[in-house]
């Protein structure tokens, strides 16, 4: 049985290697330029939120609702999406 | 036993029980597939977005009117010019215009294409494009999603905008922005700074906000001080605060499923141990006969270690190469829509590949020890007991 093993270990290796050979070789700086283009032409930074027409596309300053816990932030729907 | 007898023994009893342990691996990879999808979606947009963010103005002067943010005055821009340590003060006009009779909306942005940086970005941006023929008749700049809605509603060439006072401005698809942008252009239309005051019906003497840069770290609260001196009427957002905002925000998201995570591992951590447990398992048999031929303890506990450690690295390495798979070659389809909404246009964004090693080590650790615990706990108390009760 120590053939499938090996076998076994063989595809895993395979798996792992194409995976982490992928993201060596990704070529991200075209995307990063374009990205960089397009806050450089609109100074706008933000990303695409696709929500509703009143949310705002901006997010501004962090919520600290709760004195006694500030880094817990209050739950809303827009939350999910969005910054209020 | 020796090391090559241990293994042969091993790995001949994973492959004869193969039925028994396929449910365990198919389970534990559909949860760590779960979850490492949504930590690369988090940190891949985490990521992609502090770079552009890098670029943007430190901060964003806004007009407030009973807690509202209003249009700015223009004249502002020279006064801000004023204080020492400021650079680089650019006014921006950007808004939504809502499309009534699909509900849905874009984000018009008026740019000044006489600005010499500007028009550096825009040839940057978009292949082949004449700035002496876009900006000779009403021409604009789309997003893909823009385009493709347009399209689907019949606008092929060129869309008529509704303006304020109830008359109609047409305007030409000039080109579409690259899909490489797509996270922050999907549903921009770029326009020049003129077109966009006639699109929303701004008099020459307002602008949206305005942005401005200071070169000194040091100086940046001393800097708000002096703007809020300036105005009373005023919000300043920093950078950092956005930054901040970001950060928190995919965070909170991805803890939510990390929450979530934590549930379905401890359901199935119970499963398992219930499993294992059962008076007349299998297991118990099992380790009873091999209590029976003489087995110590140590290597039971040993084999089962072992056993159990194979089938857990076997599930997080096919858990974490399908959801590679399935975000960095897929885009993520369906789970992209928890982070970037779904209620507008229609978005298909290419995610930058990110791996954080120290995220994989931790699911690999958080996952690995309670499926250990889980089997090895029983397993121990079933080798305590006598050879002939545990074969019962």
């Amino acid at each position: 049985m120590l053939k499938p093993f090996a076998f076994l270990a063989l595809f895993l290796l395979l798996l792992t290697s194409a995976m982490l050979s992928h993201f060596l070789l990704y070529n991200s700086s075209m995307q990063s330029k374009k990205l960089l283009s397009i806050v450089g032409l609109t100074k706008i930074a933000s990303p695409v939120l696709s929500s509703a027409f009143y949310a705002p596309r901006e997010l501004f300053a962090i919520d600290v609702s709760n004195p006694a816990y500030p880094q817990m932030q209050t739950i809303n729907k827009m939350d999910f999406i969005y910054d209020k | 036993m020796t090391n090559s007898a241990f293994l042969h023994f091993l790995t001949t009893l994973l492959f004869k029980q193969r039925s028994k342990h396929v449910g365990a691996v198919l389970i534990s990879t559909i949860i760590i597939t779960l979850l490492s999808s949504v930590l690369f979606i988090s940190s891949s947009l985490q990521q992609t977005l502090m770079s552009t963010l890098n670029k943007q103005a430190d901060f964003t002067v806004t007009r407030v009117e009973a807690g509202r943010a209003v249009n700015t005055p223009t004249e502002w821009t020279d006064e801000l010019l004023n204080i020492n340590g400021i650079s680089k003060v650019s006014p921006r006009i950007y808004g939504r215009y809502f499309y009534e009779p699909r509900g849905n909306s874009f984000l018009v942005v008026g740019v000044d294409f006489f600005d010499e940086q500007s028009s550096r970005e825009l040839e940057k941006l978009v292949d082949g494009v004449n700035l002496k023929e876009f900006l000779s008749q009403d021409n604009m700049l789309v997003g893909e999603g823009v385009k493709s809605f347009l399209e689907s509603h019949y606008y092929k060439d060129n869309f008529t905008f509704k303006l304020k006072d109830g008359t109609f401005k047409e305007v030409n698809i000039y080109k579409t922005l690259p899909k490489l942008s797509n996270l922050i252009t999907n549903d921009m239309v770029v326009v020049p700074i003129e077109l966009a005051r006639e699109i929303f019906g701004m008099k020459e003497s307002a602008v949206t906000d305005i942005t401005l840069n200071v070169k000194n770290d040091a100086e940046w609260d001393n800097i708000i001080s002096k703007i809020h001196l300036l105005f009373y009427d005023v919000r300043v957002v920093e950078k950092r605060e956005v930054k901040k905002a970001y950060e928190n925000l995919y965070n909170y998201k991805g803890g939510l499923f990390l929450i979530l995570y934590f549930i379905t591992l401890v359901t199935f951590i119970l499963i398992l141990y219930q499993r294992y447990s059962m008076v007349y398992s299998t297991e118990r048999k099992e380790i009873g006969i091999l209590r029976a031929i003489g087995w110590s303890i140590k290597d039971i506990l040993k084999l089962k270690f072992y056993e159990n450690l194979l089938i857990v690295i076997v599930s997080f390495i096919l858990g974490t190469v399908v959801a590679y798979i399935f975000v960095f070659m897929f885009n993520a389809p369906l789970l992209i829509e928890i982070f970037l909404g779904g209620e507008n246009l229609k978005n298909s964004v290419e995610l930058i590949p990110v791996l954080k090693f120290g995220v994989l080590g931790s699911i690999f650790l958080f996952y690995a020890i309670p499926f250990l615990a889980a089997v090895l706990i029983p397993a121990w108390k079933i080798a305590v007991t006598p050879a002939k009760e545990a074969m019962q």
